[in-house]
């Protein structure tokens, strides 16, 4: 996804290494994809529509409301 | 330290690598401090990037060469940012790893040189579709375990 989109960034993170990442990010199983830092997240080695969905999902997309709050 | 890869693998590696099409930058970043598989990532990716003429490796030091690390988007040790290789330039994809790639990341590695050398990611239309309209960043983060 990062190759077709100078917006998006993808990190992979071995958590044994990084133990403080993956305790704020309360990584339990992998692999664990967090989306923006806590806005989303998926666990497993799931689908690439899976995957997407929780992406937009995250970004806001498509549950748009303006009554939040 | 003894080579991580078998002669087997690395034959294996260098069919694969048969594939690559364009050339790409593995751009390193270990430390000297508190970095536990700094040295084996380096050795790790020494071994991987000398199989094929598409394939170079920058080495810096996280501390050292701040500034590199900076501009390469690198934040931990051992990171390192696989990058196209155009001419003379780097061109960052965004595809960064940190920590060192066993077990699956090994082949995730693989795979992503592989990909970056193509600049294709094989991903489905409808995907594109939905990257390239993109107006926000997406920072996705992979946490795995070596096994």
């Amino acid at each position: 996804m990062a190759l077709e989109s100078p917006l998006v960034e993808a990190d992979m993170v071995e958590a044994m290494e990084f133990p403080e990442l993956a305790n704020r990010y309360q990584v339990s199983g992998v692999p664990h994809t967090d989306i923006n830092d806590g806005e989303g997240n998926v666990v497993g080695a799931v689908p690439e529509d899976y995957l997407l969905e929780e992406i937009k999902r995250a970004m806001g997309e498509p549950f748009i409301t303006n009554d939040e709050g | 330290m003894p080579e991580f890869l078998s002669d087997p693998i690395k034959k294996q590696l260098q069919e694969a690598f048969l594939n690559l099409q364009n050339p790409v930058e593995i751009v390193f970043f270990g430390s000297e401090k508190n970095c536990d598989y700094c040295t084996e990532t380096k050795q790790l990716l020494e071994e991987v990037t000398v199989l094929s003429d598409h394939l170079g490796l920058t080495v810096y030091d996280l501390e050292k060469n701040s500034i590199e690390a900076k501009q390469y988007k690198i934040d931990k040790a051992p990171g390192f940012n696989i990058m196209a290789k155009v001419g003379l330039d780097l061109v960052d994809y965004g595809i960064r790893f940190y920590g060192i790639p066993s077990g699956h990341e090994f082949t995730s590695l693989i795979n992503d040189l592989v990909l970056v050398s193509g600049r294709d990611a094989h991903l489905d239309p409808m995907t594109v579709s939905y990257l390239k309209g993109l107006t926000k960043p997406i920072h996705l983060q992979v946490f795995t375990t070596p096994t």
